[in-house]
């Protein structure tokens, strides 16, 4: 039983307690935390140009400096885009298990999760429509209804909102200390990396529980279907920072051959690397993936 | 047309699937998993391409995708596919 994992995790406890009171000591309001400027200097990096996706990449030599900053800016605009859907995803997902049977122990702080996130979302949201004028849509198509209950369930949707985050978070934390960047820029992202090293420290708590959970009730092969829906998670997500309709808005010509070129770029493939160098080494020291690569 | 589209739509598909030899017009891409979530927007993207229009997800259904006959009736024209 998840109850009987969760339930009996002490160090879990110890996390949540700690946990739950930072999120107090550390609560602001973030209606108010930020001043708005009603415009951004567009003649400037509005992402720190080594994590755009054509940093070093042979459609990144093709532009110029101006195109540079206006794809900055629409990847940004991108970047932030994910953000509101994954955290939707997100708060629909832990609303769904909030004060159920088995997840007893952690609804306290899934408390403080939903509202942080919520407060995420407004003012990634708020940014993309402010400075963008739209969010980029959505493009999950939900084929199948996967089962929202069960270890394998519970395991997936927390595993996929903990490699969300800190694939996220490798771009807040650079970007929210990058003085080439606006304070606005800066500041939202120093603010989400701030809140989002509580939610990954949870994060790998329950991921490492439920993993066990579900190895402990699983076979091989139920196991191996799982990594290889985890490693197709990851590409795909890192696929999303490459959005052909960032190209076309940043005026660069055949955006879905850009997007493809840029793809099998062996520098592209570098930031990758670097994007999921944490998240992968936490996945192999668990046992979840058998190796660093996420190749299919 | 076009015959080219639905060739080229399967041709896409057994790309991804290299487990298979064929694909039918009407064998079911969703259930035999040759389309799935994590895969979707590439061949979005793939058939925005090609089509040379901009597919908004408001505008779709999952059935739109269940078929590449569907899929060459839904962005192809209403491709020449019976």
């Amino acid at each position: 039983m998840t109850a009987t994992v969760l339930d009996s995790a002490e160090r879990l406890k110890d996390i949540l307690d700690r946990l739950v009171a930072k999120s107090e000591a550390d609560y602001y309001n973030p209606y108010q935390l930020f001043q708005w400027p009603d415009t951004l200097p567009q003649e400037q990096y509005w992402m720190s140009p080594e994590l755009m996706s054509v940093h070093g990449t042979e459609v990144g030599a093709e532009l110029t400096e101006e195109q540079l900053h206006k794809l900055s800016k629409w990847e940004s605009v991108n970047f932030y885009s994910l953000n509101v859907h994954g955290i939707r995803e997100l708060i629909t997902e832990v609303i769904a298990r909030i004060h159920t049977k088995e997840f007893k122990l952690t609804s306290e702080y899934f408390h403080h999760i939903i509202g942080e996130e919520n407060e995420h979302m407004w003012f990634f949201a708020r940014f993309c429509n402010q400075y963008g004028g739209k969010i980029y849509p959505d493009l999950t198509f939900k084929f199948d209804q996967a089962s929202t209950d069960g270890p394998a369930a519970h395991f997936l949707v927390f595993a996929r909102l903990l490699l969300f985050e800190e694939i996220v978070d490798f771009f807040n934390k650079r970007m929210g200390e990058d003085e080439r960047l606006d304070p606005t820029i800066r500041k939202v992202n120093a603010i989400h990396h701030q809140d989002e090293s509580r939610h990954v420290a949870f994060g790998r708590q329950i991921v490492s529980l439920l993993w066990k959970d579900l190895a402990a009730k699983s076979d091989e092969s139920e196991l191996e279907a799982v990594r290889a829906y985890l490693k197709a998670y990851l590409r795909r997500s890192l696929e999303s920072l490459v959005n052909p309709a960032a190209f076309r808005d940043a005026g660069i010509p055949e955006p879905y051959k850009a997007r493809n070129r840029v793809l099998a770029d062996p520098a592209h493939a570098d930031l990758d690397r670097a994007i999921l160098k944490r998240s992968v080494k936490f996945l192999v020291a668990e046992g979840i993936l058998l190796t660093e690569s996420i190749d299919a | 047309m076009t015959q080219s589209a639905v060739d080229f739509i399967i041709d896409y598909l057994l790309a991804k699937r290299p487990d298979l030899t064929s694909i039918d017009l009407d064998l079911d891409l969703i259930e035999n998993r040759i389309l799935d979530s994590l895969g979707f927007v590439n061949f979005l993207y793939v058939v925005e391409e090609h089509t040379g229009t901009e597919i908004s997800l408001d505008d779709v259904t999952p059935e739109d995708f269940r078929t590449v006959r569907s899929i060459a009736k839904r962005f192809f024209d209403g491709a020449d596919v019976g």
